[in-house]
């Protein structure tokens, strides 16, 4: 009896023990993991990146290139910026940004007044520096440093010779185009039409396709109907693409059509990929991350000086769809 | 020594001790945790200040520019003096995650102060127009900073979401430690109050038993308490009380046994006493008797018979008298003279008995009774089996200091064998008489009287009869020798 009392009097103690053991060491030893504080004197240069397109993975792969420049660079780098082209909010950051005296800013340009208020009398007030990227907004009415990005004028240019290859030198084409066209929108218009001149047998038309998918989808029934015997669209907005291409296929077979497009991100490759796209220009986004947070580096350590107002060009490409030619 | 005193104490120190100890870790704990808690709240104390901050001065930048007043003027600077105060108290609150945004966030406190001051320099200008523009502008960035003081928050949620959710996880594990911790101390404290009570009460138990053996009367048994307390102590009083007891009933025990062995002694002596009076009566009484009857026969005429018991009574009273004392060798000799005149009454011619004496040698002592029985020997073995009688001679020389007596028969004699086994008084009485103890005991006496061995000698042939030589030193006077 006494044996046995003892023994699961001891039994209890130890199990208890154990846990209770257990218990406290992790009540006692369970340190909170605060972030680090930081306290260092020098302040690395902060660098913000904003886009009006924050959805689109085109936009992923810059901030992609331009943190891991950044990185590299050991500066402070972080992406702004508003979704779906939504310019009140995107002005508005860059609102922010210059009164939180960032020490750099890239930004997709915006061909607004507004844009062009702020990048020239507050940026310049505050002594800011500016670079654009992938859309560019002309020097003299932004102030800005550098363009980096595609040079969109020879994009133009480039997928018209691309239809010209695919199609031959006759046909009808159909520029689908939005309201207000961007800058970079605009050269690339310039670009095709420029080409165009050499191919005098090559008519074209443009199509103004409004900003909605119902207005792009309008727009593609109207060039259909005025223009029954096109051969070949281009698409200047990407976003539109698979509405006309959707407008296309109620009325009659996609194959026989030539459908161009640019690439700013977007569901293009998934187009491309399903053979619904000819052919789209490709840009190196993550090239125009890097590039820019190099130059405004340079720019910032007066390595450089001054920056080539005209623009660093990074690579495009023509990316054919899988689906074959027609 | 251990006493049970200290036992107590030790289980209140455990007791306290561990109590203590507890206390201090929640304690401890405690403040830990209050330290954390400050250190948070004072995060979001700061924040919530600036952004309050901010909106006070645009307030009083407002009613400064519709009422420039030293009071209004006063009451910007203070308000803007707190905001430069907040904002240097937010640059402490920087840390990997949100030093990017609190920089920028600092920095737009400072655009903010510079577009306040620019916009009072324009109003002491009178520049309305512009400092109104400013106005608003500090208006927005105000707004902006708001703003930016909820993503602040925001993203300190989000930074120290784990760590919020490691203290609620902790106050848990707190709970947890409180139970397990209580019930750990009261197992402890059941098991030492269990241990300390048996190491008194099992003593007790022993003791007790012990206490009953005692009082069941085994007193052999040893007391053993294994303890190391006052208990142990009354033990081996207790113990030694019964040690001593144990010795004084066996002391009792054997004193008892001694008397009971003299009781049983005394009684004895009681008894050989009565006997010894009736034996003497017996004697005397048949000595009277055959003295009556001796008168009766010489007067009746029979002078022989009348002889005849003289003769006996003579012996009987010699027989009763002399048994421990030395007599002389003739006072001996009579007696034996006396006795073959009984024993020719009874073989009459058969018994031819011749007697020697050297008078030189009858002064001497020697012990009584010594010779009838050995006469009584030859009588036996020379007379009784032959029918036409035998001869007994009996001498007494003084040769050289020593007296011997020589006492022969004609008899059938005995073998070596049977001489010796005389001599030592190994011989079976069978032979109907009981002479051969008589033999034995006279040898003994003379040999013990004397103080020799050589004092009896046996010459026999078988078939020719005994001779028994008594050599006797001469010795004339002695005690009483028995």
């Amino acid at each position: 009896m006494r044996r046995k009392v003892i023994f699961v009097l001891c039994s209890l103690c130890a199990v208890l023990g154990f846990f209770t053991v257990l218990s406290v060491n992790k009540v006692l030893h369970s340190e909170w993991e605060f972030p680090e504080t930081v306290k260092s004197e020098k302040e690395r240069f902060r660098i913000v990146v904003i886009s009006q397109e924050l959805d689109t993975p085109f936009w992923k792969l810059v901030d992609e290139g331009a943190s891991k420049q950044a990185a590299k660079e050991g500066v402070s780098l972080e992406l702004w910026g508003s979704y779906s082209k939504n310019q009140e909010d995107f002005l508005k950051q860059v609102e922010i940004a210059l009164h939180s005296k960032v020490d750099g800013i890239i930004v997709q340009g915006l061909d607004t007044e507004e844009f062009q208020q702020l990048t020239r009398i507050k940026a310049a007030s505050y002594g800011i520096p500016i670079i654009t990227v992938a859309n560019d907004v002309p020097v003299e009415k932004s102030l800005r440093k550098t363009y980096v990005g595609s040079d969109h004028h020879s994009a133009g240019k480039m997928l018209m010779e691309k239809l010209v290859s695919d199609m031959g030198e006759q046909g009808e084409v159909v520029l689908l185009g939005g309201t207000d066209l961007e800058y970079s929108q605009r050269l690339r218009l310039k670009g095709m039409e420029d080409s165009l001149e050499n191919y005098p047998d090559i008519i074209s038309f443009y199509v103004e396709s409004g900003s909605s998918d119902e207005e792009a989808a309008a727009a593609t029934q109207k060039a259909l109907n005025e223009h029954p015997d096109v051969d070949a669209f281009f698409v200047l907005n990407v976003r539109q693409a698979g509405t006309v291409m959707q407008e296309i296929s109620r009325r009659t077979e996609l194959e026989p059509y030539y459908i161009y497009s640019f690439d700013d991100g977007s569901d293009a490759s998934e187009l491309l990929t399903e053979g619904k796209l000819d052919g789209i220009i490709e840009q190196s986004p993550e090239q125009m991350g890097e590039m820019s947070v190099t130059l405004m580096m340079q720019w910032l350590r007066n390595e450089v000086v001054p920056l080539d107002s005209e623009g660093y060009i990074t690579d495009i490409r023509i990316v054919e769809g899988k689906g074959g030619l027609p | 020594m251990n006493t049970i005193q200290k036992k107590i104490w030790m289980l209140a120190g455990v007791v306290i001790v561990m109590m203590f100890a507890i206390w201090l870790m929640l304690t401890f704990y405690n403040q830990k945790m209050q330290d954390q808690y400050n250190d948070i709240l004072q995060r979001y104390l700061q924040m919530h200040e600036v952004s309050d901050a901010s909106q006070q001065t645009v307030t009083n930048l407002n009613d400064y520019l519709t009422e420039p007043t030293e009071r209004t003027a006063n009451r910007l600077e203070r308000s803007q003096e707190r905001l430069l105060d907040a904002q240097a108290s937010m640059l402490e609150l920087r840390n990997a995650e949100n030093e990017f945004t609190l920089t920028n966030y600092s920095n737009m406190i400072e655009s903010f102060n510079e577009t306040v001051d620019r916009s009072v320099a324009f109003s002491e200008q009178a520049e309305n127009e512009t400092a109104l523009t400013e106005f608003t502008e500090a208006n927005r960035i105000s707004i902006y900073i708001s703003e930016m003081t909820l993503s602040i928050f925001n993203s300190e949620l989000k930074t120290y979401e784990r760590f919020y959710r490691d203290i609620i996880r902790q106050s848990e594990d707190l709970d947890t430690m409180g139970v397990l911790l209580l019930s750990l101390t009261s197992i402890l404290l059941l098991l030492f109050t269990y241990l300390f009570s048996l190491s008194i009460t099992k003593p007790v138990h022993q003791l007790t038993k012990a206490a009953n053996e005692l009082a069941k009367g085994r007193f052999d048994q040893p007391i053993r308490v294994d303890s190391n307390d006052e208990i142990s102590f009354l033990a081996k009083t207790f113990d030694h009380m019964r040690i001593n007891i144990n010795k004084l009933i066996l002391e009792i025990q054997q004193k008892a046994q001694v008397e009971s062995e003299l009781q049983e002694s005394k009684l004895l002596l009681q008894q050989s006493q009565m006997r010894h009076l009736q034996s003497q009566i017996n004697p005397h009484f048949l000595f009277n008797t055959l003295n009556t009857l001796s008168k009766k026969a010489y007067l009746d005429g029979a002078e022989e018979t009348s002889d005849l018991l003289v003769s006996v009574a003579g012996l009987l009273r010699y027989n009763l008298k002399r048994l421990d004392h030395t007599v002389t060798v003739q006072e001996e000799a009579y007696v034996l003279k006396q006795y073959m005149e009984i024993q020719k009454a009874r073989f009459s011619d058969r018994l031819n008995f011749h007697i020697e004496l050297d008078e030189s040698a009858l002064l001497y002592q020697m012990p009584s009774l010594t010779l009838q029985p050995l006469i009584e020997n030859a009588v036996i073995h020379g007379i009784e089996p032959k029918e036409d009688g035998g001869l007994i001679w009996f001498r007494i020389k003084d040769v050289e200091g020593n007296v011997f007596i020589e006492i022969e028969d004609n008899g059938q004699g005995m073998d070596e064998a049977k001489k010796k086994a005389l001599l030592e008084g190994g011989i079976n009485p069978k032979e109907g008489h009981s002479t051969a103890i008589g033999f034995a005991n006279v040898v003994k006496r003379l040999q013990m009287f004397y103080g020799r061995e050589d004092v009896v000698t046996i010459e026999s042939t078988p078939g020719r009869g005994t001779k028994i030589i008594l050599k006797l030193p001469k010795v004339m006077e002695v005690e009483n020798y028995v």
